[in-house]
């Protein structure tokens, strides 16, 4: 090996390992922070009499982030058996369903996706049921379960 | 050229590789499908300068992004003409690649010499594409977020790296404040840049390897 193989060797070494190791680093500076440090947040929700006799209702939970209180939209459903919470988010590619109350089923704007009431796909595109929400009564009070940022408070 | 020119060029020195661009001998057989690459950089120019208009009122912010637009759209002068001459000139480019490529495929001309060419074209395509989600996105209203809501959540669907790719996406787990400044930047400073490298290369060989066979 000549000096000048071996020097021009280094060189190019150097180069990849550069760019290399700038593109890793890029890589995790845009990857978002503070995905894992999410915990799970009771929101409150609604008055347990508010709860449905039967069927499907729809409600909102909240909570504070960065000073900013947000309602987000949940479906509170009593069927013979057990009041549960579903996310209104549309399994398959995150647009918001909408009950239809004539046909007692969840429906997505999107792709018309179709769930029936206890969000168990009827058809369309999506790929798996409605996700069920934890739901907690407690003093009187109905509260949703949601994993929340570090910095948001119920 | 003329004499401001020339007293330029006498240090620049870019005549001397581009001489006579314009009166360059066109191989024989051309039609007016040729000029469909032209047509799409038009729409390329047209786009970059009314982006930099609209750069000067837009704010890239969950709060203020909305109606930044209202107020280019109502009190900027000539807001409402800038603002639609970039939204369909956005429309127009896509046209215009899309039409260029189907003549590029029907004459053959990603044959070789030409293969890197019609590659450098095909990456053209996906920056135009890009820039269209992320600007769609800016207006930060109802139908953009849903749009990209929709758009985004397809990278999930990419079996194991989907839901961090669709993360790094949106720079969060949902689309909002982060994925604004996030499509912005990508719409404003990283996509036209490479568009602009992109195209350089793209007419560079088109210079050396000719539209049709070799010029």
């Amino acid at each position: 090996m000549t000096r000048r193989d071996f020097l021009t060797g280094t060189v190019k070494a150097i180069i990849s390992a550069l760019v290399t190791g700038v593109t890793v680093v890029a890589a995790y500076f845009m990857y978002p922070a503070g995905l894992r440090s999410r915990t799970m947040v009771y929101c409150d929700c609604m008055d347990e009499d508010a709860l449905p006799k039967k069927g499907v209702k729809r409600a909102e939970y909240r909570y504070t982030q960065k000073g900013r209180e947000m309602a987000v939209g949940v479906f509170i459903v009593k069927d013979d058996s057990a009041v549960y919470a579903l996310s209104p988010v549309c399994t398959h590619l995150g647009c918001l369903v909408n009950y239809n109350r004539h046909k007692n089923e969840f429906i997505c704007p999107c792709h018309g996706g179709r769930y029936d009431a206890s969000g168990k796909v009827i058809s369309g595109p999506p790929p798996g049921p409605l996700a069920r929400l934890p739901l907690k009564i407690e003093n009187g009070r109905v509260y949703i379960g949601v994993m929340l940022p570090a910095a948001a408070a119920a | 050229m003329g004499r401001a020119f020339d007293w330029l060029d006498k240090k620049f020195r870019i005549k001397a590789p581009h001489k006579g661009f314009l009166r360059r001998r066109l191989p024989p057989g051309l039609s007016y499908f040729y000029c469909l690459g032209g047509a799409a950089f038009t729409s390329y120019l047209i786009l970059f300068i009314t982006g930099l208009m609209l750069s000067l009122y837009y704010i890239p912010s969950e709060m203020e992004a909305y109606e930044s637009v209202l107020t280019i759209q109502r009190e900027v002068h000539l807001g409402w003409l800038i603002r639609s001459v970039h939204k369909w000139s956005a429309t127009l480019l896509i046209v215009f690649i899309l039409c260029h490529t189907i003549r590029v495929f029907i004459s053959r001309a990603y044959k070789s010499p030409k293969e890197l060419n019609w590659i450098v074209g095909c990456l053209t395509l996906v920056s135009a594409f890009a820039s269209g989600f992320t600007g769609y996105l800016l207006p930060w209203d109802q139908k953009s977020y849903w749009a990209t809501t929709v758009g985004t959540s397809m990278a999930a669907t990419i079996p194991i790296m989907g839901r961090h790719l669709m993360y790094l996406i949106r720079g969060g787990m949902d689309v909002g404040g982060s994925t604004l400044i996030r499509f912005y930047s990508f719409h404003v400073l990283w996509l036209p840049v490479t568009m602009a490298a992109l195209l350089w290369a793209h007419f560079h060989m088109v210079k050396r390897l000719g539209i049709k066979g070799r010029l």
